[in-house]
């Protein structure tokens, strides 16, 4: 695909997005407000990803986000809006402060670390009852934000995945893209040509964890309750990895691509197959990724196209 | 000439289609199919759809019931609420087990206002804040107890047992709960309902569950001996029952009523050899069969189509939930929500479950069902009903043997 | 420095024997089927340097085989260990002869995503065929006692140590002393540089992971003792097990032990006291982190 129709392409896929709730159902627009939800997370795991590192952690920072911003409408009478945003801020601030510690580590270290913070996050919020709510979660009383509707739901997720889609775009197009890019490929010769490597990766860290925060504060206000259960599900660790890996990663349209695919096979699988349809999800998952190693998208693109890096 | 036909003949079948499924009155059902508590909740659910046709169906109509799985989440449970009321058009709502998948279903009921039968959401500090007071929760309507429903029902079975068996004494109770929601609220509720009755004292510990990775009762046995218990409480999954009993004996904990409040237990738990003599907390058993009709009439049903046993009371709860609604739909004349609600208040069905199920206001909502829960005891290899008397099916066995 | 922390782990034993003995024995107990269970893992992940997402679920199939094998056979479970390990053996080495293998020249994400899709497989088709419902094979052997002074204890669990040190000594003995073990632990350091000798790395891969498989399988039929078994029970045991070998460090298998030895004991000494009691997991997951940044800044010192 060149440049242009590629263009032409995102501006429809872009329209289509935002006037889906004119055409579209309840239901279509429930669907595709989970789908959207993940395709963000994937989209922030892959940017981090370009720097090479691999977080586990995603439900970590959703679901402090997510706690964040109920317990700031709760305990402190914020506004849906603006505890969203509080969300986004918290979860910016908290991976700021422990990017200090963690950013040192490598590959598996590193993934390791992310997903042991989740799982403290999980259980400090699990254990202090009394502010949190505890195991069993709190409820926000004045109900989901915009009252339910539907089509402002819609809207406001995918508010959230334009924030991911534009920052991810911003990684792609600007000198971040070089730097992490540089530093993925070959750390030691980044350094010599001058990247200061933590900076970079601690802007990565932090863009991405508020990204997922402002999600988790999405997420919450979309349904009015947080569990630990609920928002520090492995499922938002897990998922967005697959689907990014999937849709072809070091892309933005990769984890959209990979997103639409287990997204929509999830939910058909479990209206054709009621019982035993995560049996089949689980063998698509091994068939894709084992036929299209580098992701869907080396459907769409010619494997010459090797301006932006290395794809393995 | 040959258009004007084609076109007459597919005005005639859309008519006759939406003819055809005006003469069903649905329900849409939502369970987490992956969980043996929704397998076989949605197969009752079939099973009770299928008698009521049977004899006739519902004003003239065939019910029919269209499942949806939630997967246990609260955004695929909300999904599947939208797809049954837009896609299918559903007229009620059935279903429902885990509190956390509930939370995400309610803005979408309460958006639609169709009757809710709920059978599942014990956890009260949540689902029940959620749905609000009346008027704008009264289209729900909530078979499964409350959390503190239960409390306070077992406060009530354990003042009748030591009255009614005077060997049978409990002064100190404790309380071994999973850290989860559901060990949690059953902490709250036991402290509240017991702790606040003088004549007892409680106290409790946590653990993890071997459902979600723990597995290792040590601390909280060793918490429990130290305490030496009259009643040895505990709070957790059917994956907890045999390995709490093995760690029990090999610490040599024999409290005189060793009770467990799992919501199923392990598949031939009653053939094991440490079964007999424990308690436990429950809704309703095989046992009944001999002493309540409908029970037995179920249970026949049930296995006659699906060539096994109903495992929980999520089945029979499901088999009652139907029946409720199609009484309340035929009292009504319609499914309209209004109507219904007011014809399902008068609401008298005598379940498998062993009472008359009737809606009483609960401390938020107007319309809770099912209040009361039972007592058991395993005696060889069934659970026997203790309490309440007028359900009982044995006596109880009292103390619970020590370990040889 | 050696010196010093030996000194201080004696010290701790002798103040945790006088104070709180349980600790020990239970920390002990924990750590052996913590250490059996990641051992395994660590294997594959030194060698094929794959993540096995579906680790635990192996085991899980393992033991759903053993209990099956066991009920059909009128056998124990302990009679079963030898012929479910090599079934769980044959079993994985075509799963990974079919899938895995296939992955290993993609990125190593792909391979994660694939032992993923894998797990997912596995746990859902378990569901399938035997349901949610727990399976439990009562033994009387399981609650085998001990009694010393005003303690009353279990001792069998200490067969997860038993097993564990076999684990780690007997890899430790198989990698360092025979051929195949050399030639495994060369693939896993350097596969361009092995297969230029001439060793068959694919070869090589596949018997570590079968291998593996065999101690897998093993603990599959010894955790139906003390264990109820469900699908999801092998999840769990994925994480735990990553994160020991985290700890360890990658390729330190007898390093496992240790690890799983600090983790129980610290994890069973906060659930001896009331109000730490809550926070048991969380040290868990803090002496990870702990242990890993220290390792990384020593690293960098030196």
């Amino acid at each position: 695909m060149n440049r242009n129709a590629s263009r032409i392409f995102a501006a429809l896929f872009g329209v289509l997005a935002v006037t889906l709730p004119f055409f579209a159902g309840d239901y279509p627009l429930q669907v595709a407000r989970n789908i959207m939800m993940y395709m963000a997370l994937a989209i922030t795991w892959d940017m981090l990803l370009r720097s090479g590192q691999i977080s586990f952690g995603i439900a970590g920072l959703f679901g402090i986000g997510a706690y964040a911003a109920i317990l700031g409408v709760i305990r402190a009478g914020m506004p849906a809006w603006f505890s969203i945003l509080f969300a986004a801020i918290f979860s910016g601030v908290v991976a700021f402060v422990i990017g200090f510690l963690i950013l040192r580590l490598r590959a598996m270290y590193f993934s390791i670390v992310t997903l042991a913070l989740g799982e403290i996050f999980r259980i400090i919020i699990h254990n202090l009852h009394d502010f949190t709510g505890g195991p069993e979660g709190v409820v926000i009383q004045k109900g989901v934000i915009f009252g339910g509707d539907a089509n402002r739901l819609y809207w406001l997720v995918l508010a959230g995945l334009a924030v991911a889609v534009a920052a991810s775009y911003w990684f792609e197009k600007s000198k971040i893209h070089f730097a992490l890019t540089a530093i993925r490929n070959n750390e030691i010769s980044a350094k010599s040509s001058g990247i200061d490597i933590f900076r970079w990766l601690l802007l990565a860290f932090v863009v991405t964890s508020a990204i997922q925060g402002l999600l988790g504060g999405i997420f919450v206000q979309s349904y009015g309750f947080a569990t630990p259960d609920t928002v520090f599900s492995a499922d938002f660790t897990l998922l967005p990895l697959a689907m990014a890996l999937l849709g072809g990663v070091y892309s933005t349209t990769g984890p959209i691509f990979g997103a639409v695919l287990l997204g929509l096979v999830s939910e058909w699988l479990k209206l054709k197959i009621p019982y035993g349809h995560l049996v089949v999800y689980g063998i698509i998952i091994i068939i894709v990724i084992l036929f299209m190693p580098q992701g869907l998208r080396q459907l769409v693109r010619r494997p010459a196209h090797k301006a932006d890096g290395r794809n393995a | 000439m040959k258009k004007r036909m084609m076109l007459a003949l597919a005005v005639l079948a859309l008519i006759a289609g939406s003819a055809y499924a005006q003469g069903t009155i649905k329900i849409g059902g939502i369970w987490t199919l992956a969980d043996i508590t929704g397998k076989q909740g949605s197969a009752a659910a079939q099973l009770a759809v299928d008698e009521i046709n049977a004899a006739g169906g519902v004003l003239g109509k065939k019910l029919e019931l269209i499942v949806v799985d939630d997967e246990g989440k609260a955004d695929k449970a909300a999904a599947a609420v939208e797809k049954l009321a837009t896609v299918d058009k559903v007229d009620v709502f059935v279903g429902g087990m885990a509190s956390g998948a509930e939370l995400g279903k309610i803005p979408a009921f309460k958006k639609y206002n169709k009757v809710v039968m709920s059978t599942g959401a014990a956890g009260s500090a949540t689902v029940e804040k959620a749905l609000g007071p009346s008027p704008d929760s009264d289209f729900y309507f909530h078979l499964h107890p409350w959390d503190y429903n239960q409390g306070a029902s077992y406060a009530e079975g354990w003042d009748a047992i030591q009255k009614k068996y005077p060997n049978i004494q409990i002064k100190k109770i404790f309380l071994a709960y999973e850290e989860g929601a559901f060990g949690k609220s059953s902490w709250d509720a036991t402290k509240i309902l017991f702790g606040s009755d003088k004549r007892y004292t409680i106290d409790g510990a946590s653990f993890k569950s071997a459902l979600l990775g723990g597995g290792d009762y040590t601390a909280v046995l060793e918490a429990a001996k130290s305490f030496k218990p009259d009643l040895f409480l505990w709070a957790g999954y059917d994956a907890d029952a045999l390995p709490l009993l093995e760690q029990s004996k090999a610490m040599k904990f024999s409290p005189g009523i060793y009770l467990g409040a799992p919501p199923g237990w392990p598949i031939d738990f009653g053939a094991s050899k440490l079964s007999p003599n424990v308690m436990l907390y429950g809704m309703w058993s095989t046992a009944m069969n001999n002493n309540n009709p409908s029970s037995a009439k179920f249970f026949k049903n049930y296995v006659a189509k699906y060539k096994e046993e109903p495992a929980t009371y999520f089945a029979p709860l499901a088999y009652s939930a139907v029946f409720i609604l199609a009484d309340g739909i035929k009292a009504a004349g319609t499914t309209e929500t209004a109507a219904l609600v007011k014809a399902l208040e008068a609401t008298k069905y005598a379940s498998p479950l062993g009472e008359t199920i009737t809606f009483t206001p609960s401390t938020i909502i107007k319309h809770q069902g099912i209040t009361r829960q039972k007592i058991l005891q395993w005696q060889n290899g069934d659970q026997q009903v203790i309490w309440p008397f007028e359900a009982a099916t044995a006596v109880p066995v009292y103390p619970f043997p020590a370990w040889k | 420095m050696v010196v010093k922390r030996r000194t201080a782990i004696i010290a701790a034993v002798v103040a945790l024997i006088l104070w709180k003995p349980t600790v020990l024995i239970y920390g002990l107990q924990a750590a052996g089927l913590y250490a059996a269970v990641a051992i395994p893992m660590g294997l594959v992940l030194g060698i094929v340097h794959i993540v096995n997402l579906a680790h635990g679920e192996f085991m899980m199939v393992a033991a759903y085989a053993a209990y099956f094998g066991c009920k059909a056979l009128g056998m124990d479970p302990l009679l079963a260990i030898i012929p479910t390990a090599i079934v769980t053996a044959i079993f994985g080495w075509v799963m990974f002869q079919l899938t895995i293998r296939r992955a290993l020249k993609a990125p190593e994400l792909n391979q994660l995503i694939l032992t993923f899709g894998l797990a997912i497989a596995f746990t859902q088709a378990i569901n399938l065929i035997f349901t949610s419902q727990t399976y439990k094979m009562p033994l009387d052997y399981v609650s085998a006692s001990m009694d010393i002074g005003d303690i009353t204890f279990g001792v069998w669990s200490f067969v997860f140590v038993a097993v564990a040190i076999i684990f780690a000594y007997g890899l430790k003995f198989f990698l360092t002393k025979t051929m195949t073990g050399k030639a495994a632990v060369a693939v896993g350091q350097n596969p361009r540089g092995a297969a230029i000798v001439g060793i068959d790395v694919y070869r090589t891969y596949g018997l570590v992971f079968a291998l593996a498989l065999v101690l897998v399988g093993a603990m599959g039929a010894l955790f139906l003792t003390k264990s109820a078994i469900f699908p999801s029970v092998g999840s769990p045991f994925t994480m735990k097990s990553f994160c020991l070998i985290a700890m360890a460090g990658i390729g330190n298998i007898p390093g496992i032990l240790g690890a799983s030895v600090l983790l129980g004991v610290a994890e069973n000494f906060l659930r001896a006291f009331r109000p730490t009691r809550d926070w048991a997991e969380i040290v868990f997951f803090v002496l990870i982190i702990v242990v890993i940044l220290a390792r990384s800044l020593k690293g960098k010192k030196s």
